[in-house]
């Protein structure tokens, strides 16, 4: 294939929550919201479902960055209080991160609430500036599945 | 499982897939992707005939997973999965690729929108090859309902559910139901408010089958549709229905406040009856600023008053919840528009109010003392952006009741000089007529656009002074009272209401229904059903309507007797597990216990306890706990797909 | 238990036939279109979401098929009721098709293959030209052809070439149809239910705006009714979505939208329409998605942004979109002959006299008028509509007991508070339909 020597695009995975995030990024699409093409949206019922091992795939496979997001903390989330346990499973795995020698600035974890599609843009905005500048990623790690 | 033989369906959804996808490619590329054994492309396919195309195709090429492209699941998942259950394949063989909500929609450039188009369809595939067919379960629901909130909407609720052979506990929070179009004078030309409130309140006396629980409040919600366990608590009254509303108990009790039921026109004492034809009809005592000096208790002939009531817990089982606690009125700020700087300035409650025949004024317009010879209303105070501080939402009622108002002024007093100054007058679909009846008795109508109304409160007496826009000059009205038409806010407590009930608000603050157009009366969660004005601002015949059908829905819902279960739920690998009970500590339904089979310590998952967040599956270090339709190869199918690279499970 | 009949398949009538057989109560739904969906199916978008009207709509009208205690009898009207609850004798006539509907699978051949091209298509608002069979829109349900036989070569044969031809003319669609379903011969039938129950939603019509010939309409020919427009942007349109002038097939570069024509006017309708400042808000928005480099102006007298998230949708409209709006009332519009462009002269409210203004294309937003004009014994109020009887304290009841309005038909509203009236009157039928038990029986 004729590759483009054009930007650098980064590729960002998305795990998002069903009744949260997912219908943020809906509504972002019935309001026709504009943002850049960069992510790929995995839906999972819940944020507490994100395995960090998904993620780890997900960097492993060719991610430039992986967002994680689910309800707003304390009250919003569907089932209690799944997004605590994202919140503290991944502020552990964020910090191992480093370790492997992926930046931090390449994970976020979100709350997007089922209203807030002008911030599930900001975020993609956001991010996709953010990993423009860090570059694609060259992990130096691999993940057995 | 046989070899997936999976069928791949792009729509184009009329232009708003194909206007920016190029659907052609997108199938073309479909088709080469592992297991795909058909990919087609149609105009729409949620449509019968489409349907009909991957229904047929599911018999000929003896498919066994579908992909359809087309928008998001929340709208059209339901749609295909029955489709496809008809043509004899389990529902959960499908898979959804959303290229409409996160591609065609969002996207402009033509070939970039394609390319992702690709990928989400790739996406969905490789998870497709792993899903599994799952059966519904189907548990016993009870014919039993929480109606939240004793306004008009609720009562509403209750008395159709009643009327179904549904037992119905109506829970207010206050103390008494009825809510607030028990308060307002007039609710349209010819039908006062208290009077409508007090005949259903009449019907709700005759129907055992509902049980009225005032001063109370839900505090905790769980179980699952058909099986809920409500845990109401009761704040004390400490007035029973020994009381004869002598009223003696109120004349010593030496506690004053503003009564809330005359929006502040009046005061009461912290034992007090709300208003006339309240229910239960005794006194109540507001235990918010009672100070307990016992005073009442001496008095009362009939030992009606007992100062040592405690709260209680009750707890409820029920089939479904409605919820219709209503709004809260705007609340102007101090010197908006004057408001609490003069005592002729009041909000259009507080005027409903008077106009009232059981008012402080028994229905006389006495405003400051006498009748104004010129009252001005103000419109949009709190909505349309108009004020300060004010949402952006249009209120819906505030035009018409105050048009109302105005009418049943002029008709009263003819010498009094009624203006309203509006934005846009709203009197939407019949109301119009009250419109052209108000200009008939001269009421007189001023607009005004961006630049708001001034008010002045001079030596002289209250001026307005406004750009009036169709002389596109400023005018200065001298007046004797001022109306601020206020509008609606969420209500004050609707974040315990989403912390308890786990519904969820709109950016306007207010409950969101499953879908604004077709299903407005039901909230996303299943058996969960919304009346009146929690979801937005709706004037009284629309808030009735709302809770028909509200209980119209609770009832198709649980008329069988029994409820099916989505099986997306936890499930045991009982040969992975090995009894370490993380999933035990994890789950926010205790839904999973440890067991002993054969002597090993061993998950299990009580299914209908489960409702399928998947938190156990992600905590489980050994993979043994999986969440159906969300598991670990599936997810990881999904991941990899992303770059093109497959997993080998 | 016994039956209800509903009267209208519009969205609010679908709603309440679901609900009804969700419980098991048996159905009838009389429509006098060949296909359910109502005045929602024309529709391209719905405010404030722009959600796709089909994409919402079309599910539920599948849903109904689903269903084996629903019946739909289509192409049919109602021309007596009599008894009382419980015990409604109701008389249907069904017109014929010329398609046996139980062999018709919907296949469309006889459609392509008809010789009659010109006959104006109504689901088109007459844009477009469909055959003599035809079948009414692509998600039609049920999806089965249907003969007009006033436009049919073989049930109504010009003059002359009956008089030359010898045998019975034409015959193409009964050649190709693969299974045998045209029955040139069908005739009207009776049907009589015996029903416990009534829904009436019939919905509306709009109004004739060449009721007011100021304005042009139907001499004018870039002069379009707000329905109109909607199939002219909608991608199963005459057009297929793209907005193009009737005069000179170019796109327009100025649209006006005018607003209450026919409603909110002593001359024709007192009420508000309820519906159309946010349709005209919608359909400019769609005009400027279509047509980027579009000016659209929207005449209005108050701008009625009353329901959920309607005033947010307006100042989107306003800010994002940069639609103009202006308060006027329109008193003409001129055709200039050369170019076929319109002058709109208008009071404009801010000023106080008339002005003028020059667009490419016009849009009216027209009033509903009720389909009450029903032999059901009902009273009506004294627009027309259907009069709740006590909409506090009984709603949804008309002044006959057991008989139900829900929808636009008994007062201008949108689509929401039609679907919820659908749901309250379907509960208070079935409540009727359970405790009588009479048989039905449908006899011919």
């Amino acid at each position: 294939m004729a590759e483009q020597k054009s930007e650098f695009e980064p590729k960002i995975v998305v795990y998002a929550c069903n009744w949260c995030t997912y219908a943020a990024t809906d509504l972002a699409g019935t309001s026709r919201m504009s943002y850049p093409p960069n992510v790929r949206i995995i839906r999972v019922m819940c944020s507490g479902r994100v395995d960090p091992q998904l993620v780890l795939q997900a960097f492993a496979d060719g991610a430039d960055g992986v967002i994680v997001a689910g309800c707003h903390p304390p009250a919003d989330c569907h089932y209690i209080e799944g997004n605590y346990k994202a919140y503290r499973r991944f502020e552990l795995f964020r910090k191992l991160l480093g370790a492997m020698g992926i930046e931090q600035e390449r994970f976020r974890l979100e709350w997007i609430s089922a209203a807030e599609a002008s911030r599930w843009v900001q975020v993609v905005n956001e991010m996709v500036a953010q990993l423009k500048k860090l570059g694609p990623l060259k992990p130096n790690m691999e993940v057995r599945e | 499982m046989s070899e997936p033989r999976i069928g791949v369906y792009v729509c184009h959804c009329g232009f708003n897939i194909a206007g920016t996808v190029d659907v052609k490619k997108v199938v073309e590329f479909a088709k080469n992707l592992p297991n795909v054994v058909v990919a087609k492309e149609y105009v729409f396919m949620c449509s019968e005939p489409g349907q009909d195309l991957i229904k047929e195709d599911i018999k000929a090429n003896n498919l066994n997973r579908i992909v359809v492209a087309a928008c998001s699941p929340s709208l059209h998942e339901v749609t295909f999965r029955t489709a496809i259950k008809e043509a004899g394949l389990n529902k959960y063989l499908l898979e959804m690729a959303n290229i409409r909500e996160h591609c065609s929609w969002v996207h402009h450039d033509k070939e970039k929108a394609t390319e992702k188009a690709k990928e989400i369809v790739r996406m969905a595939v490789a998870k497709a090859r792993y899903l599994e067919p799952l059966e519904e379960l189907e548990v016993g629901a009870e014919t039993s309902a929480l109606v939240l909130g004793g306004g008009i909407a609720g009562i509403r609720a209750a008395l159709e559910l009643a009327n179904y052979g549904f037992h119905v506990y109506l829970v207010e929070k206050s103390p008494t139901i009825g809510g607030k179009a028990a308060l307002i004078g007039y609710i349209d030309p010819q039908t006062k408010g208290a009077e409508v409130v007090s005949k259903m309140i009449d019907k709700i006396k005759e129907c055992p089958r509902i049980q009225v629980l005032t001063n109370a409040e839900l505090i905790q919600l769980g179980g699952f549709v058909g099986n809920y366990n409500a845990k109401i608590r009761i704040n004390p009254r400490f007035v029973n229905e020994r009381c004869t509303l002598c009223g003696e108990c109120e004349e010593v009790c030496p506690v004053e406040v503003a009564n809330e039921y005359n929006f502040g026109l009046s005061r009461r004492k912290a034992i007090f009856l709300p208003f006339a034809n309240a229910y239960p009809p005794y006194y109540a005592i507001d235990y918010r600023v009672c100070v307990k000096c016992g005073e009442c208790e001496k008095v009362c002939r009939f030992r009606a008053i007992n100062l040592k009531e405690e709260a209680k817990i009750l707890e409820l089982k029920v089939g479904t919840l409605i919820v219709a606690t209503g709004y809260d009125p705007y609340r102007p700020f101090k010197g908006e528009y004057g408001y609490g700087l003069h005592p002729n300035i009041l909000t259009l409650f507080q005027l409903e109010r008077l106009l009232d025949p059981d008012s402080p004024t028994k229905g006389e317009l006495i405003i400051g003392g006498k009748i104004p010879k010129n009252i001005a209303f103000i419109q949009c105070v709190g909505s349309r952006n108009t004020t300060p501080g004010a949402k952006e939402y249009c209120s819906r009622m505030c035009c018409t009741t105050a048009i109302n108002s105005a009418i049943k002024i002029k008709e009263r007093y003819p010498n009094t000089n009624v203006y309203i100054l509006y934005k846009d007058i709203m009197t939407y679909g019949s109301d119009e007529t009250l419109y052209e009846e108000a200009g008939k008795k001269l009421v007189n109508f001023i607009k005004f656009e961006e630049k708001i109304p001034k008010v002045l409160i001079t030596p002289e007496g209250l001026f307005i002074e406004v750009f009036e826009y169709t002389i596109q000059e400023n005018i200065r009205i001298p007046v004797d009272a001022i109306v601020l038409s206020i509008g609606m806010l969420p209500p004050r407590d609707i974040e315990e209401l989403i912390a308890v009930t786990r519904v969820s608000c709109g950016g306007e603050g207010f409950v969101r229904e499953a879908h604004l157009k077709l299903a407005p009366v039901e909230a996303p969660t299943k058996g969960i059903f919304l009346a009146g004005c929690i979801t937005g601002p709706k004037n009284i015949l629309e808030s009735i309507r709302m809770g028909s059908a509200a209980a119209a829905k609770a009832m198709a819902l649980l008329s069988k007797g029994k409820i099916t279960i989505e099986p997306m739920i936890a499930q045991v690998n009982e040969e992975k597990c090995s009894g370490c009970a993380i999933c035990v500590g994890v789950c926010p339904y205790s839904a999973i216990s440890i067991k002993t089979v054969n002597g090993d310590r061993i998950a299990h998952v009580e299914k209908a306890l489960c409702m399928g967040c998947g938190t156990c599956s992600a905590a489980c270090p050994s993979g043994a706990m999986q969440h159906l339709g969300f598991k670990d190869l599936q997810l990881l199918a999904q991941t990899r797909a992303v770059f093109g690279g497959e997993v080998h499970g | 238990m016994s039956s209800v009949l509903i009267i209208g398949g519009g969205v609010a009538g679908i709603q309440a036939a679901l609900d009804l057989a969700e419980q098991g109560i048996e159905v009838y739904l009389v429509d006098k279109a060949p296909s359910v969906g109502g005045k929602m199916a024309y529709l391209d978008k719905t405010f404030p979401t722009l959600d796709c009207a089909l994409c919402i709509l079309a599910p539920k009208m599948a849903a109904l098929l689903r269903y084996p205690n629903i019946k739909l009898i289509m192409n049919s009207e109602v021309q007596d009721v009599s008894g009382r609850a419980g015990n409604f004798k109701v008389k249907i006539l069904k017109k014929p098709t010329y398609v046996d509907w139980s062999k018709c699978n919907g296949c469309a051949v006889c459609t392509e293959k008809c010789p009659v091209k010109d006959v104006p298509n109504e689901y088109n608002m007459g844009l477009s030209n469909r055959r003599a069979i035809y079948i009414m829109f692509p998600q039609a349900v049920p999806k089965r052809a249907i003969i007009d036989a006033e436009h049919c070569m073989r049930l109504n044969p010009p003059p002359k070439a009956k008089e030359k031809a010898k045998g019975p003319l034409c015959g193409v669609c009964q050649r190709v149809c693969p299974t045998k379903a045209i029955d040139y011969e069908q005739k009207p039938e009776i049907i009589e239910l015996n029903v416990a129950s009534l829904i009436i939603a019939t919905g509306m019509e709009l109004y004739d705006p060449r009721n007011m010939p100021e304005l042009g309409y139907g001499k004018h020919q870039n002069v379009y009714t707000n329905l109109e427009f909607e199939r002219l942007v909608s991608a199963t349109g005459p057009t297929n979505g793209e907005i193009v002038r009737k005069s000179d097939g170019k796109h327009p570069k100025k649209i006006a939208w005018i607003q209450c024509v026919g409603s909110r006017d002593i001359r024709f309708n007192h009420y508000c329409s309820a519906y159309c400042c946010m349709a005209a808000t919608k359909q400019a928005i769609l005009a400027k998605e279509h047509l980027s480099d579009v000016q659209c102006t929207i005449y209005y007298m108050d701008i009625r942004a009353f329901g959920k998230g309607f005033n947010e949708f307006l100042e989107r409209a306003k800010k994002e979109f940069g639609i103009n709006y202006i308060r006027g009332k329109v008193v003409r519009i001129d055709e200039i002959p050369e170019t076929k462009n319109l002058k709109i002269i208008y009071e404009d409210t801010a000023e106080s006299y008339l002005k003028m203004d020059e667009y490419d294309m016009v849009v009216l937003s027209v009033a509903i008028t009720p389909n009450s004009k029903l032999p059901v014994p009902v009273e009506l109020t004294e627009d027309g509509f259907i009069k709740m009887k006590d909409p506090y304290l009984d709603p949804v009841s008309t002044s006959a007991e057991g008989i139900f309005v829900v929808g636009a038909v008994a007062g201008a509203k949108d689509i929401p508070d039609s679907v919820t009236e659908a749901s309250a009157a379907a509960a208070r039928a079935a409540l009727i339909a359970k405790r009588f038990s009479c048989p039905t029986e449908v006899v011919k």
